[in-house]
């Protein structure tokens, strides 16, 4: 367990800012508490000041987790956003897409969204923009990718692809093993 | 020549009418052998014939057939113009023709196969590959579409035990050409057939032939009831005394219902309603003219009430899945970025499916009772299939034929006796068939009757004893029934009866119905003694004695609804009833309302409806195990019934039977929404009623609740209100009052019953909430409460003997409520009283107090911050400790926020971070704080240059204000002089005037030329206003130097408002060095100087202005300057607006 290097924290807060914007730096300074980032066994973890302080009595082969894993760095230190971030992400959320319930198990198995299946977008969405995928009762779902800007949304066929899938909740089940 | 005759067909036209076949034939079988002639005559509407024309089948050769075309056509014969042409064969022969050819084709056809294969001998598998042909060699191999090979199945069959042989390619792929079979088709001759004439109008529409006038729909009506009374009677298998019955096919339809559902709902109970209630409306007394009123609006309730159910549900199912629908519509919608979903109404959505299910389910049961045609107890026929349940549809159906034709003979007095006797005879009917009915409800429950519910446990659960409760209602009705039928016929057969006093009948009742109930047993005993048995059965358990509260509740409520018209009184005459005083109370009750409707006619109503209604709740018990429903729809209608009874009294009469029937129909939930809720369930109870309406009391009921039958409802009203002639009035009550005094008296019972209940239900309520009362209680209790609590004042005195129990209910839920209250309530508290964190130890006491003194404003809360002076000894330790892992958080997030800050840069555009820091500033900026230091920057410096300034300007001021009057006279003056002076001084200045190429250079220069030219002081001015008619600045200017005062900020009065209001001291200094720095281009020009040295000294510092104007004749260096000069400007002009702008826009 360690604090990011800058440049780790670089390329995870690049990621981060595709999907929350400006946002991030309410992750970074909360006025409700000291929160850091920690990276431990590759993964990228948000703590508050006191759980740090509590996992820091934990020896590091022994941790499995602390507070909440944003993701991981992978080997080509590139960051990759675990499902686990939803719930902090998604209230920061710029651009949101609403999916139907009919795609909506499409998407939670890890399926990308047609078009045939998306409710709603944001507004001035562009494309490969980061995107917080909800459900149309407004459950956030997971991550996404627009695969296509919004006006283009308009003019595509009803099964092109109109947001890749990044991360969704149905990662709790499928991946429970790999999500700490 | 034979040979190449053929049949043709022809046109004849243009014949005279008076022509015959024999004629025509005659006419042209000297061209062939004519073998059809077909003469056709088409007529005016008046039946005058305009056209006549013939077709001719004729064998003939085609000269033959030219020769006749021109030999006859457009010949006149026997008074017409013959026209002939070739016409069509007729379809019929082209038909013939067609499948003969067909049929030869195929016989051809099948030969030539035979023979082709028998002559290949080879098993051709693609011919043969038509569905359904076994693969040869392999058995159990089929051929099926596309040549596909299936296997055949051997199934075992569940039922028979039997093998079943399943062969595919006749299920699946079996798609077969039709159209080639023509072998046994139907024959030609038989494709033609002609409507026989019926009398019935349908036929004769069929026929074209419309009756001119309407008919009229009363005579409809009349007939139908003739019909149904007449399939009743059938159905009963019993002599009927109605005139004129005809054989039923209204019986069919009834016995055909179970089977088909859907369809007679829509009709059948409509039609049966309609009937009934005319009926009823009838037997009121009122005129025939107001059947048709009610009539029609019954009709189109039904219809309503269809389509409402329709429209319900989908908007139901549209609720559910709005969201859907509308992004089915469309393909998505775009939002914006700071759109917030109505988290609200989402999160509702799953609260309002479940509504929108269990109102389905409701529905379900409410169409499911639509379903059974007019009877409930069919579809348990059907269900059942025991001749006992047969036996009871027929009695329910007696039983409403019973009513109505009780009523309609009391309408048709001359029949009445016989009336009385058939009544007789079905009550007797009845009574054989009331047990039937009985056994069958205990069958089904295993608790029937009264002396069941005796037997059943205690622990039943509510929803059983609902159920018995429903059953011992319905055997309770139908004994009353009995009784009141007893008692009507005694009363008849010994007296006329169309005298029937309400004493007499009462007393009759009395005399008679014990001797039934002896006779008879339990059935048809004194209703007394039924609520006793009763009333006995249930002794001990309470809970079912609640359920029998529920049953006898209706009755009682129609008791109230009645009440209402002589307030208190009537339930005086009930409790005294309760002494089983009852001829003379029932008497007094009879005479206290005499004017309004009796009570016997009330009581009727409810009998009838309790009675009809129960096979329906039989139904719906079966399907619905809701059983806490019923009582909360009660209280919800209750109300309503009473809003209905406000209006009118007499109408109230009417009403409170319904009243007290649709208590007990409401069986959805749903009290969250109360008025669409009401029309819900209104709609809802119409539905499940109307089936169980072959009474028609629903039917009557209908338009009297639903809103859109509200002028049916007056009609209805008003009818109640016609004075009823006393005779027939008292004919109604016969046949009703004893079934109502009886109803008193169990209402009477059941009210103290209920009070006792209330009693230990509170008692029991009371004890629950000490013991704490599980918190798991279904909500929908709670919310049965809730409504019970709102409902109860609303429904107060409609029923005020309910009100205990719900109140006793509603207390108990409120304490439920209660309890959940304190709890939470203690939680507060609880947290209440926790000592805040920052108040804890020493220091946080410290600062409580010091927070106490200051109020809550924010501003004025005392921070851990002023604690901190006093408390650092404490402080500092733990402030140490943490200090360094603080401090390195700290760091790590300023990091991270610097890196957040790059990443922002780079993933956003940066102009928005900037811009926000921007902003921060310029905010600051607004709000200038003098006493803050770095804010003195903002301050300016040189205060007392901008006041000299001021001083300067005002002056300036006032000086303009003087001198342009000075100079307009001078104009006016000096006008006509000058330009012969500019001419001249044109002439002289010719190498003055060549340099100059802008105006303003020229106006400057002619301003240095003057003094060389001119001489005269005072046309000088004048010179200069004519050439700078314009620019007060020059007349500024004149005058400076006329007043011949040394200026040092003359170029501040030129430059000066602009450039000190924009711009800092700074620039103005840059630009005066730059001006000086001018110079030089003065240099080039110093002859001239001299010249002017009368006006200008050689230094005068006021040329300084002019020097930007001013360019030398080849001066290179001073255009260079000034072109540096303007670009300098520039650029800081753009930088500036660039900056401002910036600055202005984050905002």
């Amino acid at each position: 367990m360690r604090p990011l290097t800058e440049e780790e924290t670089r390329v995870m807060f690049e990621k981060i800012a595709k999907y929350i914007g400006e946002n991030l730096q309410l992750l970074v300074d909360r006025p409700d508490g000291t929160y850091c980032f920690r990276l431990h066994n590759d993964r990228v973890y948000y703590v508050s000041e006191k759980i740090l302080k509590l996992a820091a009595n934990i020896s590091g082969d022994k941790l499995v987790s602390l507070g909440t894993c944003f993701g991981k760095f992978t080997k080509t230190h590139k960051f990759r956003l675990h499902i686990t971030a939803l719930d902090y992400l998604a209230p920061y959320a710029k651009y949101k897409v609403w999916i139907k319930p009919g795609a909506e198990q499409s998407f939670l198995y890890g399926n990308h969204v047609l078009k045939s299946g998306l409710g709603r977008i944001t507004e001035s969405t562009c494309q490969y923009q980061g995107v917080v995928v909800y459900s149309m009762a407004d459950v956030p779902l997971g991550f996404g990718v627009a695969a296509k800007s919004t006006q283009d949304c308009r003019k595509v066929d009803p099964m092109a692809i109109v947001v890749f899938h990044q991360a969704d909740i149905g990662e709790y089940v499928r991946h429970e093993e790999t999500l700490t | 020549m034979k040979a190449n005759r053929e049949v043709k067909r022809l046109f004849v036209g243009g014949l005279g009418q008076n022509i015959s076949k024999a004629d025509l034939q005659n006419q042209f079988s000297r061209f062939g052998e004519v073998s059809d002639v077909e003469i056709i005559t088409r007529k005016d509407d008046k039946g005058n014939p305009q056209k006549v024309f013939a077709y001719i089948n004729i064998r003939v050769s085609e000269a033959d057939l030219h020769k006749c075309m021109s030999v006859l056509n457009k010949t006149k014969w026997k008074g017409g113009t013959l026209q002939i042409q070739l016409a069509k064969e007729s379809f019929l022969h082209r038909l013939a023709q067609e499948r003969e050819a067909a049929k030869a084709k195929k016989e051809k056809s099948a030969i030539g196969n035979t023979s082709f294969l028998e002559k290949m001998g080879v098993v051709d598998f693609h011919v043969k590959a038509v569905p359904g042909t076994e693969v040869p060699g392999h058995k159990n191999w089929v051929v099926s579409k596309f040549g596909r090979v299936l296997p055949v199945l051997h199934l075992k069959n569940q039922h028979k035990r039997k093998i079943m042989k399943y062969d595919p390619s006749k299920y699946c792929h079996n798609l077969k050409k039709i159209g080639d079979d023509v072998t046994n088709v139907t024959p030609v001759s038989h494709l033609t057939w002609e409507l026989e004439g019926g009398d019935d109008p349908m036929s004769k529409k069929r026929r074209g032939e419309f009756c001119a006038a309407h008919s009229s729909p009363r005579k409809r009506i009349k007939m139908q009831k003739d019909e149904v009374s007449a399939a009743f009677a059938a159905a009963r298998a019993r002599p009927s005394r109605v005139p004129g019955s005809p054989p039923p096919p209204r019986q069919g339809e009834a016995q055909e219902t179970p089977c088909d559902p859907v369809t007679p709902t829509l009709h059948v109970p409509a039609s049966h309603s309609q009937k009934l209630e005319n009926v009823f409306v009838q037997t009121s007394g009122v005129g025939t003219t107001r059947n048709r009123n009610p009539m029609s609006d019954d009709d189109t309730d039904s219809e309503e009430e269809i389509r409402l159910l329709i429209a319900r549900e989908e908007s139901l199912e549209k609720t559910v899945w709005s969201s859907v629908d509308e992004s089915a519509n469309e393909p998505f919608e775009v939002v914006r970025g700071d759109f917030k979903p109505d988290v609200h109404t989402l999160r509702s959505f799953p609260g309002l499916g479940d509504a929108s299910c269990l109102a389905g389910e409701d529905e379900v049961t409410g169409t499911d009772c639509n379903y059974d045609s007019g009877d409930t107890d069919e579809i348990i026929a059907a269900k059942k299939k025991s001749s006992k349940v047969k036996s009871r549809t027929e009695f329910s159906q007696t039983e409403m034929s019973d009513h109505k034709k009780a009523l309609k003979n009391i309408k048709n007095w001359e029949l009445s006796d016989h009336c009385v006797a058939a009544q007789k005879g079905k009550t007797n009917m009845e009574l054989a068939v009331s047990p039937g009915a009985t056994s069958h409800s205990s069958s089904s429950r295993g608790v029937g009757s009264a002396s069941e519910s005796t037997g059943s446990e205690e622990d039943e659960e509510y929803s059983a004893l609902m159920k018995n409760c429903l059953r011992v209602r319905l055997t309770l009705s139908d004994l009353e029934q009995l009784a009141g039928g007893d008692l009507q016929a005694p009363g008849q057969d010994p007296g006329s009866g169309d005298q029937k006093i309400p004493a007499k009948c009462g007393r009759a009742s009395k005399s008679q119905g014990t001797p039934g109930g002896l006779c008879r047993g339990r059935q048809c005993i004194h209703p007394e003694e039924i609520v006793a048995a009763l009333l006995e059965g249930e002794e001990n358990t309470n809970e079912k004695q609640k359920p029998n509260e529920n049953s006898l509740k209706p009755k009682f409520q129609a008791f109230k609804g009645v009440g209402c018209l002589y307030g208190k009184e009537s339930v005086k005459t009930l409790k005294e009833r309760v002494a089983s005083d009852n001829t003379n109370e029932d008497q007094n009750s009879l005479k206290l309302d005499p004017s309004s409707l009796s009570v016997a006619k009330g009581s009727p109503y409810a009998n009838v409806s309790s009675s009809e209604l129960t096979p329906l709740q039989h139904a719906k018990k079966a399907s619905d195990p809701n059983q806490k429903q019923p009582e909360k729809r009660q209280s919800t209608f209750e109300s309503e019934d009473h809003k209905m009874v406000s209006p009118s009294s007499l109408e109230s009469g009417n009403r409170s039977p319904t009243s007290s029937l649709l208590p007990l129909k409401r069986k959805s939930l749903s009290l969250h929404v109360k008025t669409s809720k009401v029309g819900f369930d209104k709609d809802c109870c119409h539905g499940t009623r109307k089936p169980g309406e072959g009474s028609g009391r629903n039917s009557l009921l209908a338009p009297a609740e639903a809103p859109e039958g509200s002028s049916s409802r007056a009609a209805w009203g008003s009818s109640a209100d016609v004075p009823l002639p006393v005779s027939s009035r008292a004919a109604v009550r016969a046949p009703g009052k004893p079934a109502d005094d009886n109803e008193k008296r169990l209402a009477a019972l059941e009210q103290r019953w209920r009070a006792k209940e209330a009693r230990k239900q509170l008692v029991r309520d009371a004890l629950a909430d000490l013991d704490g009362r599980p918190e798991d209680k279904p909500t929908h209790i709670i919310f049965d409460s809730d409504s019970d609590a709102e409902e109860t004042p609303a429904g107060e005195q409609s029923r005020r003997g309910e009100e205990p129990v719900k109140e006793a209910r509603s207390r108990a839920s409120g304490k439920l409520f209660d309890s959940e209250d304190e709890e939470s309530g203690s939680e507060d508290d609880s947290h209440r009283f926790r000592i805040k964190p920052q108040f804890e130890g020493r220091a946080g006491r410290k600062l409580m107090d010091l927070q106490s003194h200051f109020g809550t404003d924010d501003r004025f809360r005392m921070d851990s911050r002023f604690l901190e002076s006093d408390s650092e000894e404490e402080q500092e330790e733990e402030n140490d400790r943490r200090t360094a892992e603080q401090e390195e958080l700290a760091a790590e997030t300023l990091k991270a926020l610097n890196i957040v800050q790059s990443v922002l840069r780079t993933s956003l555009s940066g102009s928005t971070h900037k811009g926000s820091v921007a902003a921060k500033e310029f905010k600051d900026v607004i709000h200038y704080d003098p006493t803050r230091h770095d804010h003195a920057s903002y301050e300016r410096k040189t205060d007392d240059k901008p006041k000299e300034s001021k001083a300067k300007r005002r002056k300036k001021r006032e000086e303009a204000e003087k001198l342009p009057e000075v100079s307009k006279e001078m104009y006016y003056n000096v006008a006509a002089d000058l330009k012969e002076i500019f001419q001249t001084t044109k002439v002289t200045s010719e190498t003055a005037d060549e340099t100059p190429s802008s105006e303003n250079h020229h106006g400057e220069k002619v301003k240095v030329q003057k003094p060389t030219t001119l001489t005269n002081g005072a046309e000088q001015p004048g010179g200069f206003t004519f050439s700078f008619f314009d620019s007060d600045a020059k007349d500024v200017k004149e005058d400076t130097y006329r007043v011949e005062t040394v200026r040092t900020g003359t170029v501040f009065w030129q430059g000066a408002p602009r450039v000190q209001d924009s711009s800092s001291e700074e620039e103005d200094v840059t630009e005066e060095t730059e001006d000086n720095e001018a110079g030089p281009g003065e240099v080039s020009v110093p002859e001239k100087e001299t010249t002017r040295f009368f006006f200008f000294s050689k230094n005068d510092e006021r040329l300084h202005g002019c020097d930007l104007f001013w360019r030398g004749v080849g001066s290179g260096i001073s255009r260079n300057s000034w072109e540096a000069r303007t670009n300098n400007l520039r650029i800081d002009c753009r930088k500036k607006h660039k900056d401002a702008k910036r600055r202005v826009k984050p905002k």
